[in-house]
């Protein structure tokens, strides 16, 4: 994702980095140990071990695993691939036609809904699903009348259909900025060229967008799908709320309700591989064909202008994720807190822990960008072959779903509590073992935006410090870590809204007595206390959107820029 | 040549401040007593505070499930910090002792007033409420004939009208137990493959949503506990109060062993160093007072022989409970879950 930087360091001319580069090579060095690359391996080591802990285990004895692959497992499998495949299906179209129009067209509205349309990013799916998951009840005399005129099977069907449709339309709009996301930046910078091309050949708007934007815009939209397929596979709460059993809920249920983890952990694998074959599929489907996005140009693209009806159209289109994944849920959970703060004067509910929970989220946030930078800057300084492998180790359990990293922590933190050792206090069940965990699951997202900064800040400038004889550790402070500000802001900010709505790993971990605003709202929803639940429920979509819309202005994209 | 803000020293300095600051946070106790709960009513936050006010002891609460706070409780073994467990389910209980994750009462005299059914011969678990897992019923639809016992429910005339919870969850896996030990494994789970073939709906939310479903007219017939009908008649929310009104409540089973009852109960945790405050907490939630407080606020039944049900309770009317004990309830669980899988009730 391109971020709007700071002034470009300026790039010394290859003849100047030549001379320098030269220069440094007659420096005599002195052989000393390699603190560098001790630093990288300790820390993908660390990273690295929850997920050894949780692979190491799958191999073993497993009791209930034998009748789950009669039983449940097939119930498990079926479930979570209509899920994702109806989800993904309908977060398409809701992420893309609105990146369409935002960023083709002009009409009322434009602006403000191009930013507008991150904000379900905000709203974590659980939360979406206490808001709407007695939606159904209103249809019930529909029901009923279906079951007395039609029989019970198509009662039957009929309660089917409305439940899985509308918790595949939840969570397809909740999900959907991930989808816009990556088409409006594909749209207004990639394949500006060629959408000007093709109109400059006489296309029409459709036949732009379905021969030339489409197709060019595939590879990224096929990323912002997998985010969305790897989120529905992921979620645990609003699948729990609705009742569909998928192979997340049945992960929980084999732990807790046969306690037998090594079962738990197979169906975790398989809701890995469910993730992967998806994308392997749609990579044998793409083929050979290679869509190069022609000349990295940031010129706006040129805006045609709606009015009257199409623009109206346009307008809805684009107001429909928005309604459905932000707005009615917020207005919903907005009068529900208001009931219960009007009926209780005001007082936060109980058992809220609004310091304990932003606390937690901050330090680990400051701590893992920190580090994220430094990992970047040190597998940099290690040649070229091990760092790709130090690289996507490091970024490993963001493909692994929350309640396995929790599995695999645990067992970490088991292992050494078990060895007594002297002067270190117990790890199982602390505050530090949660911060970890969040580190190992969420890791990649710093990584990967320092490894993309340092990129672009390039050597020269740090070869140049290096060669006016300052310790690497002295160029990181004083050059690469103020240099990657601006990255380093940018993942601090969806690192801290990650973190804030992170439930499953949460809630296997937390320490005695300790809650988040995650934790407290799902435990006041499942005792179907929502009114108090909407309090905290809010927070998180609070403490959420006011980042986006910062990390909106460092995108760029939106409405500052376009 | 570099800003003053952008010196190494200065700016990581500032990072380490922040960190510093947010890390501890929170992090600061008290004289204080550690629970692993499963008991999720809001009441029991007032109680902890009357609690503390009249001992200066105060409580901190981890809540969970019961099978996820014993695996917690294994896994920390000695070096947990929880000195009490509290379930909503008799055979958790029971398997809490078995696992050895219990210690006895220091004083088995606290218990005097609770039926030797409803605690533990070694006085590792004492009963504190309890609960009957009953029918609830639309008047409208059904007539009170026509229920008599939880195996009637797998009568083909039910189809598309039971609304049944999770099989994930403790008070439905202790009835399958019960229903186990009563008329054998493989009679059980017949009796959950029908029952799951005639829910009008795949099993979601909790026993309220399953009585909320009756009330709208979507099922016919719930199975759930019967406090939830205090609950939802007291509700702040209208909806609730309104579907309280229109279900009613069936004992089932009287012509035979009785309704299956449960109960929510303690035991202190074998590695705790504070089983005099833990004894002292189990005494203060037995008494009269505040078994009758339970009584008016969550609609659990009182369990000693001495406390008053309430008004409401009384209401519902007096009904025979299955004596069956809650050592069976814990030694059958695994089994019921395995005869849930099998059986395809989710």
């Amino acid at each position: 994702m391109p971020f709007a930087q700071r002034p470009e360091p300026v790039a010394a001319p290859p003849v100047v980095a030549d001379v320098i580069r030269g220069f440094a090579g007659t420096r005599p060095r002195v052989p000393r140990p390699d603190r560098w690359g001790l630093l990288v391996t300790v820390v993908a080591a660390l990273l690295l071990l929850p997920v050894a802990a949780v692979v190491l285990r799958l191999g073993g004895e497993s009791t209930a695993w034998a009748s789950l692959v009669e039983t449940l497992l097939g119930k498990y499998l079926l479930n979570t691939l209509v899920l994702v495949a109806l989800v993904v299906a309908m977060a398409m179209p809701l992420g893309i036609l609105p990146a369409w129009l935002v960023s083709t067209c002009e009409f009322p509205g434009r602006r403000i809904l191009s930013w507008m349309l991150i904000l379900p990013l905000a709203l974590p799916t659980y939360v979406a699903a206490f808001v709407f998951y007695r939606v159904p009840e209103a249809a019930i005399p529909h029901l009923v009348k279906i079951r007395t005129t039609f029989g019970v099977d198509a009662f039957l069907a009929a309660e089917l259909a409305l439940r899985y449709g509308l918790l595949s339309l939840m969570l397809a709009a909740v999900l959907s900025p991930y989808v816009y996301l990556a088409a409006r930046s594909a749209f207004t910078r990639q394949c500006r060229v060629q959408i000007e091309s093709a109109r400059l050949l006489g296309d029409g708007v459709t036949r732009a967008f379905l021969r030339v934007a489409l197709p060019a815009a595939r590879p990224a939209l096929v990323a912002g799908g997998a985010f969305v397929a790897m989120e529905v596979a992921n979620d645990y709460g609003a699948v729990h709320f609705f009742g569909v059993p998928t192979l997340s809920a049945g992960i929980f249920r084999t732990w807790f309700g046969s306690g037998d983890l090594v079962a738990a952990l197979r169906l975790a694998a398989l809701m890995i591989a469910t993730v992967v074959g998806l994308l392997a599929l749609e990579r044998l489907l793409r083929g050979r064909a290679r869509y190069s996005a022609a000349g990295a140009d940031s010129r706006p693209l040129a805006r045609r202008r709606l009015v009257g009806v199409k623009a109206l159209l346009a307008f809805s289109v684009c107001l429909l994720p928005l309604t459905v994944g932000f707005l009615y849920p917020v207005a919903r959970l907005g009068h529900w807190a208001w009931l219960h703060l009007a009926a209780e004067g005001f007082a936060l509910p109980e058992g809220l822990r609004l310091g304990q929970s932003l606390g937690l989220a901050a330090g680990t946030t400051v701590a893992a960008a920190f580090l994220a930078a430094l990992f970047a800057y040190a597998a940099r300084l290690r040649g070229t072959m091990p760092r790709r492998v130090f690289l996507s180790i490091a970024g490993l359990g963001y493909a692994i779903p929350g309640a396995v990293v929790a599995v695999g922590v645990l067992s970490v933190t088991g292992a050494v509590d078990r060895l007594h050792l002297p002067l270190l206090p117990m790890l199982g069940g602390t505050v530090a073992a949660l911060a970890f965990a969040y580190a190992v699951r969420f890791f990649a997202i710093p990584l990967k935006l320092s490894e993309a900064g340092l990129e672009r800040i390039g050597r020269p400038v740090e070869e140049a410090s290096r060669v006016l004889g300052a310790s690497p550790w002295r160029t990181f402070l004083a050059i690469d870590l103020p240099l990657l500000k601006g990255p380093l802001v940018a993942a601090a900010i969806l690192l801290f809204v990650d973190l804030l709505k992170e439930l499953p790993l949460t809630l296997i971990l937390r320490p005695a007595g300790f809650e988040t605003l995650a934790t407290t709202a799902f435990s006041l929803a499942s005792e179907a206390r929502l009114q108090a639940c909407a309090v905290p429920s809010l927070l998180v979509v609070a403490a959420g959107v006011l980042p986006l819309i910062l990390l909106d202005r460092r995108l760029g994209t939106g409405s500052h820029h376009g | 040549m570099l800003s003053e803000s952008m010196k190494p020293g200065h700016f990581l300095r500032r990072i380490l401040a922040v960190f510093a600051v947010v890390s501890f946070t929170g992090l600061i106790s008290a004289s204080e007593l550690t629970l692993y709960t499963q008991r999720h009513y809001e009441f029991d936050e007032k109680l902890h505070q009357l609690f503390s006010e009249r001992t200066g002891i105060s409580i901190v609460v981890v809540k969970a499930a019961s099978d996820e706070l014993m695996a917690r409780l294994q896994s920390e073994a000695d070096r947990t910090p929880a000195d009490l467990f509290l379930t909503a389910d008799g055979g958790g209980l029971d398997r809490a002792k078995k696992a050895g994750l219990l210690q006895p009462l220091p004083d088995p005299a606290i218990a005097n007033a609770v039926p030797a059914t409803l605690k533990d011969a070694d006085h590792q678990w004492v009963a504190l409420t309890m609960r009957a897992r009953v029918l609830y019923y639309s008047p409208d639809r059904v007539k009170a004939g026509e229920l008599s016992s939880y195996e009637a429910l797998a009568d083909p005339q039910w189809r598309g009208r039971l609304a049944v919870r999770s099989s994930s969850n403790a008070y439905n896996q202790s009835l399958m137990a019960a229903l186990v030990e009563a008329n054998g494994a493989e009679d059980a789970k017949a009796w959950a493959a029908a029952v799951r073939g005639n829910m009008v709906r795949p099993p979601q939310g909790g026993d309220r949503d399953q009585i909320r479903v009756v009330a709208a007219g979507l099922a016919d017939v719930a199975i759930a506990n019967t406090y939830y009908l205090g609950l939802l008649a007291t509700s702040e929310d209208a909806q609730d109060r309104e579907a309280a009104a229109k279900v009613k409540i069936h004992f089932p089973n009287q012509d035979g062993r009785g309704t299956h009852v449960n109960i929510s109960g303690a035991g202190i945790v074998k590695a705790s160093k504070k089983a005099g405050d833990a004894a002292k907490f189990l005494a203060f939630l037995l008494s009269n007072e505040v078994q009758e407080m339970i009584a008016e606020n969550t609609f659990e039944y009182p369990v000693t022989t001495t406390a008053k049900r309430s008004e409401l309770q009384k209401s519902w009317g007096d009904f025979k409970a299955d004596a069956m004990p809650f050592s069976v309830l814990g030694e059958r669980n695994a089994e019921a879950v395995r005869l849930f899988d099998e059986s395809g009730w989710e």
